[in-house]
């Protein structure tokens, strides 16, 4: 954006982290956790990381339109815990979640638990210690929790999207609180997701997931088809945005899981095209109301949708994403999409 | 103007102030309609079509 927005207020506040937080507490500048203080020495020390001018709007993040400048960006950071290395990733994601098939408007003010997932790839991810191995979407590694947080409050913060007021969320979920891992590259059987979706194997990337949760898939089939099969019924849920409106599903597929698809001879396509085709739902387990918003949604698309309809959870088979992530294990994790959204991809470029 | 049901007006004046339009005139619908048959969310449209009417005319409520 070539837009700049005038340096954020400084306030005198005492040398006392209890102060600090009541402070943030009081003003609802924190997401319910403690913050680390952003004195003028932090915020300087992130900014040493940043090629733009601090001044400069990154994005105007919606509900609130607030401007992204590069310092209000490095302040979120700070607040989050993040190392300072890390800001070129925020940036990046902040100019992501603005893309407008994003659908950050719809993200941030919905009722539905969406949180927005970042996954890393590229060079980046190892050079910050982004976790892409053991528990890699849970806790333990600082640059998965702080990089989440700091996005998090950006969306906050900046964009305005305060629970019970703009972020209309009936009961939101844990990913809200921060949400990101990196690609297993060297345990995946295939091209990664950033050089899948157009970039250099050596680029590093930020991709960012208007992600509903994750639903744990835990099978010990060696057998390709089974596994597919066991994948394609969980993504069958009726009271589901994927379903309703043709979305973007994501699978993020345990290295031992990747290796069967793989072994069995199947391409990331041919994967997504049978897992599109397995997970095709009668369209009668949805409840009479939700056909009705199915048709409203999808019936250019399907035509006259009735009980017998079989619903395609997304519009394409390649609109289902998958990427290798975690340890060793039997495990793989299905995240349904909010629907409304695409998944936007950047490079980190800073 | 705009329509807004009753558990989306924070949300919607704090956007119409954020987009530099406070004074928005907002149209105000009870909350839920999910639990309401078509035929009683008819019922609401036509209790609150006049004044939505006086809003798109300029009127304030």
């Amino acid at each position: 954006m070539n837009e700049s927005a005038p340096n954020s207020a400084r306030f005198e506040a005492p040398d006392d982290l209890e102060a600090i937080n009541r402070l943030y507490r009081e003003r609802r500048w924190s997401d319910g956790l403690p913050v680390v203080p952003p004195t003028v020495e932090r915020v300087e020390r992130m900014l040493r990381h940043a090629r733009r001018p601090r001044e400069e709007v990154v994005a105007r993040v919606a509900p609130g339109f607030g401007a992204a400048t590069v310092e209000r960006i490095a302040i979120n950071a700070v607040l989050a815990g993040c190392d300072p290395e890390a800001l070129p990733v925020l940036i990046a994601a902040t100019e992501a979640v603005v893309e407008p098939q994003f659908n950050l408007q719809g993200i941030q003010a919905t009722t539905n638990p969406v949180a927005v997932w970042i996954i890393v790839n590229g060079p980046a991810a190892q050079k910050l210690g982004v976790n892409a191995t053991f528990n890699c979407l849970g806790q333990g590694a600082w640059a998965n929790a702080t990089i989440g947080r700091a996005l998090r409050l950006v969306l906050q913060n900046i964009g305005g999207a305060l629970p019970g007021e703009m972020d209309r969320a009936t009961q939101g979920q844990p990913g809200k609180f921060t949400f990101c891992c990196a690609e297993n590259e060297a345990a995946s059987p295939w091209e990664p997701l950033h050089v899948e979706r157009g970039y250099g194997s050596g680029a590093s990337t930020v991709t960012v997931v208007g992600a509903e949760g994750t639903m744990n898939m835990n099978t010990h089939t060696k057998d390709a088809g089974e596994l597919l099969r066991a994948f394609a019924e969980t993504m069958m849920h009726p009271p589901s945005n994927d379903y309703c409106h043709g979305g973007e599903p994501w699978l993020a597929l345990g290295p031992e899981h990747a290796e069967i698809l793989s072994r069995a001879g199947l391409s990331k396509a041919e994967v997504k095209r049978r897992l599109w085709e397995g997970s095709k739902m009668p369209a009668r387990r949805m409840t009479g109301k939700d056909l009705l918003r199915v048709q409203d949604s999808r019936g250019a698309e399907l035509g006259k949708i009735g009980p017998d309809t079989l619903l395609p959870v997304s519009h394409r088979p390649e609109d289902i994403h998958l990427i290798v992530a975690g340890g060793p294990g039997t495990h793989s994790t299905y995240i349904p999409s909010f629907g409304n959204t695409q998944a936007v991809t950047r490079e980190i470029t800073e | 103007m705009t329509i807004c049901s009753t558990a989306f007006v924070t949300l919607g004046r704090a956007q119409a102030s954020a987009l530099g339009r406070p004074d928005l005139p907002i149209a105000v619908i009870a909350h839920p309609f999910g639990l309401r048959t078509r035929e009683e969310v008819r019922g609401i449209a036509e209790q609150c079509v006049d004044d939505i009417a006086r809003l798109v005319a300029g009127n304030k409520p």
